[in-house]
């Protein structure tokens, strides 16, 4: 709406006017109707007006999606302002209530209502995680990935969660306001009922039947949408969202640039960034960013997900009928669950995982990051631990996340690291060869498997996991290294010693955490979490500015820890290596690099052999089957991605090459 | 017969959990023997184990029946 503009009565020429085109004004008392400079009478229909309503300019066109003209016709408005150039039509119930924006258009709505105390979603509690309750959080417009992480996750933190919780419930009274709003271009068409929701600029909603008690935050830039058939109530749904198909939501948190629709039902879940849920149900989910759930018959229930795909019929649960549905499972960022996998809760999976088969047993494999983990015929999980780091999926994936990320808003609330390999799921990785080499140093050739957390190896698989592990290792600190010479390099930097320092600022620490999708050294965490428990950070604005600082200095810290790693893995201190040791590097990046990528290449191979063509063709005749599957699938040599990886590992011989003529003693 | 293909042969069956008689020259692992790809991997772990030494992964997944892995483990451990 316009700022600071100035109304005036009615003329009693427009009174007139008015009331001969079917007007009223339920008081009688026409004073309580105002309009501003550019009003047209001529434009106002069969409407009936009760408390104290304001209009703008009319006769001009609405600003949203295809303009419409501007006019207000059958329709009932109580306590509204009205910018200029809005569409009221075909109100049926009532319009009140609310602020309408310039440009706004709303046709063919039963009831758009705010009531007293109203609260538009903000300061819902949501029990996300635990169904049983203990970790609920409290929605508010400018809810974080970050912000929820640290509420639901930190509650061994007495204190900090009551600081939390204060800066939660401050956001959230902000929003507590006499009047809905609706944004300048917002189109609100054919909705049975809206009740105390406010809707942002150029928000679009359309055929939605109930929402109450929600905000639909949006943005020109990023245009947010509730579509046909759906249903919500206790909401927040953010900027550049898609609400659709029928789509249920109850105590829930949609985030930017999510989709939830095909009859998808949400309680009691936060989706953050670019998550996308279909068809499925999710109940007390922490859904971090690029939670995918597509098909029918998955049930996501009291898990922690982040970067995570669900197989079709994906599935938990989350208490054995004894104290209530009180257990939680954390799948890590980057897991994957195959179609029928079944999970009891508790249960723990590492980073970039696959998880396969019925397990009814808990297991941890936090220490084991890139694992194949698939039950066995009674129950209990198998692990081979690392498998996963090679296969084609893990690689798409880790290419595919930047280039979807939706939220095309000046403002990204949660704060991503794309990173496959970082110190989050590198440092994972040295910490299961720790755990894999002891074990095959105290087990006997004759023992065919071992039990680590609940989980079956095979012994063979204890040296083959530190075997991927160490090549993950060094093929990410080897490419960070040479990367950072070749920066230097490029630059004109002569003394290239001063290109492997620890930029000033940076932190070392040899855990990091996942806070939310931001990956960070535990040590600049628990720096924040100290600063709210002393009060020094108070506020949702100087929280986030916190935020902001650890992915600015992202780069620093995980070269700091880059350095350590190293030297643990190699005993080569960089910082102070020596031409020929630099040379080294170069070469165990071409090695591993080069090994990783036609592992991959192998793991390929797969989608194009024999078995892969059963199938195909439509009676049996082999020639068929392979003209058929050739038109379909393509060729293996001809594939895309093949190629890709074929054309990096031929620029990475070069490039290694290259690297090390600067280092020729 | 030489030793290393009878021990190739014993792993290959154990691992596979097939008859010992069904694990020929000609046998292939994927279509013959119903070697998954974890079962792939875990032969190739098992036979590094047997004969102490460590291949190269990509060309070890690379060869299809148990002959070519025969002569493929017998380059390796004569070297």
């Amino acid at each position: 709406m316009s700022a600071y503009v100035s109304y005036r009565p009615l003329a009693s020429a427009e009174v007139a006017l008015l009331e001969q085109q079917g007007c009223r004004v339920e008081s009688g008392d026409w004073s309580q109707v105002q309009v501003a400079e550019g009003f047209q009478a001529a434009c106002v229909h069969a409407t009936r007006f009760g408390g104290s309503v304001r209009i703008g300019a009319l006769g001009g066109h609405t600003g949203g999606g295809e303009p419409q003209p501007a006019e207000i016709r059958n329709a009932r408005l109580v306590d509204c302002t009205l910018g200029h150039q809005v569409r009221v039509v075909n109100v049926g119930v009532r319009l009140a209530r609310y602020d309408i924006g310039d440009g706004a258009s709303i046709e063919d709505v039963g009831t758009l209502e705010t009531r007293d105390g109203a609260k538009f979603g903000n300061g819902v509690a949501v029990e996300v995680l635990n169904e049983g309750g203990g970790r609920e959080v409290i929605l508010f417009d400018q809810l974080s990935s970050q912000f929820a992480h640290l509420l639901c996750l930190h509650r061994y933190r007495p204190e900090v969660i009551t600081a939390l919780e204060q800066m939660a419930r401050t956001a959230a009274h902000r929003a507590h306001v006499p009047r809905g709003r609706i944004g300048a271009g917002a189109q609100v068409r054919s909705v049975v009922e809206i009740l105390d929701v406010h809707i942002g600029p150029a928000a679009v909603i359309r055929g939605a039947i109930s929402l109450c008690n929600g905000s639909v935050l949006s943005c020109p830039e990023s245009s947010t949408f509730v579509g046909p058939g759906v249903q919500a109530h206790d909401f927040i749904i953010a900027e550049g969202a898609r609400v659709d198909g029928g789509a249920m939501l109850a105590k829930s948190f949609v985030g930017q640039g999510s989709r939830v629709g095909r009859q998808f039902s949400a309680e009691g879940t936060l989706f953050f960034a670019n998550c996308e849920a279909f068809h499925g149900e999710a109940c007390s989910v922490f859904a971090g960013p690029y939670t995918v759930t597509h098909h029918k018959g998955s049930l996501l229930i009291a898990g922690l997900f982040s970067f995570y795909n669900a197989g079709s019929g994906t599935n938990q649960s989350n208490h054995m009928y004894k104290l209530g549905p009180v257990h939680e499972g954390r799948l890590e960022r980057g897991s994957k669950t195959g179609s029928f996998s079944y999970m009891m809760w508790p249960c723990r999976v590492g980073p970039f995982s696959v998880v396969l088969g019925k397990h009814t047993r808990t297991f941890d494999t936090s220490d084991f990051p890139f694992s194949h983990i698939e039950a066995m015929p009674d129950g209990r999980c198998s692990l081979i631990p690392g498998f996963n780091l090679t296969t084609v999926g893990t690689v798409r994936d880790g290419a595919k996340w930047p280039t979807r990320d939706r939220r095309l808003g000046a403002v990204k609330r949660d704060r991503l690291v794309f990173d496959v390999l970082s110190p989050y799921t590198v440092g994972r990785m040295l910490r299961g060869m720790d755990i894999l080499q002891d074990f095959q140093q105290k087990t006997d050739r004759s023992v065919s498997a071992v039990a680590i957390q609940g989980a079956e190896v095979k012994r063979v698989f204890l040296r083959t996991g530190q075997k991927f592990y160490r090549r993950g290792a060094l093929m990410y600190l080897a490419d960070k290294i040479v990367q950072r010479l070749e920066a230097a390099i490029a630059a004109g930097e002569t003394d290239l010693s001063r290109a492997l320092r620890t930029p000033e600022g940076a932190v070392f620490c040899e855990q990091w955490v996942d806070v939310g999708g931001l990956i960070a050294p535990a040590q600049r965490l628990e720096t924040v979490l100290a600063e709210v428990q002393r009060g020094e950070v108070a506020d949702i604005p100087a929280l986030e500015a916190r935020w902001d600082q650890i992915l600015q200095h992202y780069a620093g810290d995980e070269w700091a820890w880059i350095k350590w790693a190293y030297q643990r893995l190699t005993g080569v201190d960089v910082a102070q290596a020596t031409s020929e040791q630099l040379r080294g590097v170069a070469d165990q990046l071409l090695i591993n690099r080069k090994e990783f990528l036609e592992a991959v290449l192998v793991d390929a191979v797969k989608e194009f052999d024999q078995l892969s063509a059963v199938g195909f063709g439509t009676d049996g005749q082999p020639e068929a089957a392979a003209l058929d599957f050739a038109a379909v699938r393509g060729d293996y040599d001809g594939n895309k991605f093949v190629i890709q990886l074929r054309a990096e590992i031929e620029a990475l011989t070069a490039r290694v090459e290259q690297f090390k003529n600067h280092f020729v003693s | 017969m030489s030793d290393i293909a009878d021990r190739i042969k014993r792993v290959t069956a154990e691992t596979l959990k097939v008859d010992l008689s069904r694990v020929t020259d000609s046998s292939r692992f994927v279509e013959d023997l119903g070697a998954s790809s974890m079962e792939s991997v875990e032969l190739v772990a098992a036979f590094e184990e047997e004969f102490d030494i460590d291949m190269d992964e990509q060309a070890a997944l690379g060869v299809k029946t148990v002959g070519d892995a025969v002569v493929f483990i017998e380059r390796i451990v004569s070297v």
